[in-house]
């Protein structure tokens, strides 16, 4: 019960995050006018199609225009264009949080449609995807070389993995994707350069399977080769901290097996900051997913970052896309404090 | 833990002066390139395609040729001002240049290009004559050209070409292909039409036809160009001829697929790269301490509100907000910089303050406060001085990435373009597709200098590390 008051904190806060988010975007939005500009071209799009429905039953051309204008006031009051945006703001957090932003303007989902929040939904898993991968292949890796690095302190690996730690957090995830394609893709032409599936894609469950998992061999090795070093680093440096305790010595004073000092002792210590030195790394692995689905072409939510801005901007995608992110870290987030919380009964977040 | 253990750490450990000797050899190129480079070079030079009209387009650095065997033709260029000689010929003065130029074997130039520029008359237009020496000593009349000559209502003398010199692809000009028609004709008894002609206009040129098959084999050797202009009065004239011979090799860094010189655009990477690094890491850091000792110090809501704040800041996914909002406001480096210090600050405040109250609540500073000190003279003259160790720890923590953030969002697209950055390149490298063919110049060493300068403060880091809290590092990422 003690437990649930500092993660319901934590919930809290990330629902601050949450607002502050949506806030600054609206913000951001009315003060430029954006949304002005967005509504605007949604009520067109909208008065556009109903000419040519009306057009069938109205033939006086004066008339039409008279019942089209009515028309118009009436979508510009319901979305608020009549009003300034400041009153508006509640109306436009609420259109923002259901995805409602319109149609987009050249992008189409996979089935045809072009409303954006079927486009962007349809993105979503194969982010989820990508990321989930990667950060299970950086902790599983991490947090096994990390204890063994740990238990050879001044060694030579323990110095390298110290280097590579330094020298991975200076390098972009997006330029090492880059690398790879050069040299693997296009030089020794042994994996795809980009894309989720072969184009025709082969037919059948295996097949398919193994196909996707052929192109998403490169974006995830870049992601993990960049990440690997400084969690393998961070698991070293927390374990190594521990051991020095006086209560680990004096579990070996009392001549507990090495085996059993690690696991019962240090381990149960070490785990809480093992997982937020995860839970620091999500932010950084959402954004170098965003990178890296632009550099392989991976049809995710961070590769409709690329292509809606590029040629004619498309604005509503772009805010829809930053929303999803938002949310989507948001999530993961208090899924893990959630974790962090039940991992370690003893640890609260109170000072 | 006082800033002379930094000091220490710094000069006296090799992995410190190692990082210190490499950013004092940064900010001395970086001064010297801010100094030479003209001060709209990103708009008037880097972004102007007619700048780098003269330069072959995706070429791979000179220095090649003496890594693979494949024959190449280094990239030539002349450019030159008074004749050699001037002689008179019946009413008309004839001036002539004589160019050197020497192909080696196997190395065919990839285009050539005539320019002339500043042309002056008192009142017939010049004739312009280039006529190419072979080794063999066959001529070949490349070009002629008549100036253009007095407009209706214009009065002498007349001045040509002084703005928008008189530029000629040779390799691609209509009136050369005729004239290497007449050629092959007159020297070979060859006969082909214009349209055979203008995929090998190179080859014609620097080459003798094949006597097996159709080809033209490439002729080593000294060639001379001729160029003349033929004037009416004394004073007639030109400013200037230039010729290049584009290669398939060019400078210390190569060329993108317009032709711009890599070596150039890197460099003015440099300074970019360091203000960008710097003056986040400088900011963001001033403002996480200034925050986190007022929070720490003042206690009550203050404290609560800082520490909420800071909190959620700290949580925000920084990447997509900031293509979100460069997107809105537009890309523009002061914005980029502005929007990485208010996302950058939030780390440093919540440490700060749990420093603060630690010392708040030391013997010291009790006592400095019950003899009467003020809030400001304890914060200024006993919290601060303890501070500042994790001040500078945290402006070299911060740098990297900063400089990181701003070339993922150029490599977006969302890049000021106006101040050409490594990120950009890269950028332009991706977009055009150079990866996919395998342009390698202008992919590697972009993000090769990004993690140079990046590395350069993971070493002063990890040389002050062991003098500062390693709990620390926990600084994000937003690459």
């Amino acid at each position: 019960m003690r437990n649930l008051i500092p993660l319901a904190v934590r919930a809290l806060t990330m629902v601050g995050v949450f607002f502050v988010v949506l806030l600054l975007l609206v913000l951001t939005l009315g003060l430029t006018g954006f949304s002005d500009r967005i509504l605007s071209s949604v009520v067109g799009e909208q008065i556009r199609v109903e000419r040519t429905t009306l057009a069938e039953t109205i033939r006086d051309p004066d008339e039409l225009e008279r019942v089209l204008a009515a028309r118009k006031a009436e979508l510009e009051s319901f979305y608020g264009l009549d009003i300034p945006w400041q009153r508006r703001l509640p109306a436009s957090v609420f259109r923002v949080m259901r995805l409602d932003l319109g149609e987009a303007r050249s992008l189409r989902s996979f089935a045809g449609s072009s409303r954006i929040a079927d486009i962007v939904l349809e993105r979503l898993p194969n982010t989820i995807l990508l990321m989930t991968t990667s950060t299970v292949i950086v902790a599983l890796t991490g947090l096994a070389g990390g204890l063994y690095v740990a238990t050879r302190p001044g060694s030579w690996i323990d110095r390298l993995v110290s280097g590579l730690a330094a020298v991975t957090y200076a390098i972009p995830t997006w330029w090492i994707g880059i690398l790879l394609i050069l040299v693997v893709s296009v030089h020794w032409r042994l994996l795809p350069s980009g894309g989720m599936y072969s184009t025709p894609p082969p037919e059948g469950g295996w097949l398919r399977f193994a196909d996707l998992a052929r192109h998403a061999v490169l974006p995830v090795l870049s992601m993990v080769l960049v990440s690997v070093g400084p969690y393998m680093y961070a698991v070293r440096t927390i374990t190594l901290n521990i051991a020095q305790e006086d209560f680990v010595g004096m579990a070996r004073a009392r001549g507990l097996s090495e085996t059993r000092v690690r696991n019962a002792h240090i381990l149960r210590v070490a785990a809480p900051p093992i997982v937020t030195g995860l839970i620091f790394g999500l932010a950084g692995s959402l954004s170098g997913s965003i990178l890296i689905e632009t550099v392989f072409n991976w049809q995710g939510m961070g590769r409709l970052y690329y292509d809606a801005l590029a040629g004619t901007p498309d604005e509503g995608v772009i805010v829809a896309l930053t929303f999803m992110f938002t949310l989507m870290y948001v999530a993961i987030r208090l899924l893990l404090e959630t974790l962090y919380i039940f991992l370690d009964p003893r640890v609260s977040y109170a000072d | 833990m006082r800033v002379r253990q930094i000091r220490d750490a710094l000069l006296k450990t090799p992995v410190g002066l190692l990082g210190l000797l490499s950013l004092a050899a940064q900010v001395v190129l970086s001064i010297w390139v801010v100094v030479s480079y003209p001060d709209d070079f990103g708009n008037r030079v880097w972004s102007n395609p007619i700048h780098w009209v003269d330069n072959p387009k995706a070429a791979p650095p000179a220095w090649i040729r003496r890594v693979d065997s494949q024959p190449r033709a280094e990239h030539w260029q002349t450019v030159r001002g008074e004749p050699e000689t001037v002689e008179e010929k019946g009413r008309n003065l004839i001036a002539s240049w004589n160019i050197p130029y020497i192909v080696e074997e196997g190395a065919v130039p990839a285009f050539l290009a005539l320019t002339v520029r500043d042309v002056r008359f008192e009142e017939r237009a010049p004739l312009l004559a280039l006529t190419l020496i072979r080794p063999d000593e066959t001529r070949v009349s490349v070009m002629r050209h008549a100036v253009r000559g007095p407009r209706e209502g214009e009065e002498g003398p007349y001045e040509r070409h002084f703005d928008d010199p008189l530029r000629i692809q040779l390799s691609a000009d209509e009136s050369t292909l005729s004239s290497l028609q007449e050629f092959l004709a007159e020297e070979y008894g060859l006969q082909m039409d214009a349209e055979e002609i203008r995929p090998r206009v190179m080859d014609i040129l620097f080459g003798v036809p094949d006597a097996t098959d159709d080809g033209f084999v490439p002729m080593a050797g000294e060639y001379t160009f001729l160029f003349q202009t033929a004037t009416r009065a004394e004073d007639d004239g030109i400013g200037s001829v230039e010729l290049v011979a584009g290669g398939d090799a060019f400078g210390r860094m190569g060329t993108d697929s317009i032709g711009r010189d890599l070596a150039q655009g890197l460099l003015y990477g440099l300074p970019t790269a360091l203000v960008i690094g710097v003056v986040v890491a400088l900011l963001s850091t001033s403002i996480g301490t200034v925050l986190g000792m007022a929070s720490g110090y003042l206690g009550g809501t203050a404290d609560t509100v800082i520490q909420r704040l800071s909190d959620i800041v700290a949580n925000i996914p920084v990447l997509p907000l900031l293509i979100f909002l460069l997107f809105i406001i537009g890309p523009n480096l002061t914005v980029i910089i502005g929007i990485l210090i208010a996302f950058s600050w939030p780390g440093l405040a919540i440490q700060v303050r749990v420093m603060v109250l630690h010392m708040r609540s030391s013997q010291l500073i009790e006592a400095v406060q019950s003899l009467g000190s003020s809030r400001w003279r304890v914060m200024y003259r006993h919290i601060l001085p303890q501070i500042m160790p994790y001040f500078l720890a945290q402006i070299i923590f911060t740098a990297p990435s900063a400089i990181l953030a701003e070339a993922g969002l150029s490599f977006l697209g969302l890049g000021d373009p106006s101040i050409p950055t490594w990120g950009q390149i890269l950028e332009a490298g991706f977009r055009t597709g150079g990866v996919y063919v395998g342009y390698w110049w202008w992919i590697v060493p972009p993000g090769l200098l990004i993690v140079l300068v990046a590395s350069t403060f993971m070493l002063l880091s990890l040389a002050i590390e062991p003098v500062v809290n390693p709990r620390l590092r926990q600084t994000r990422r937003a690459d």
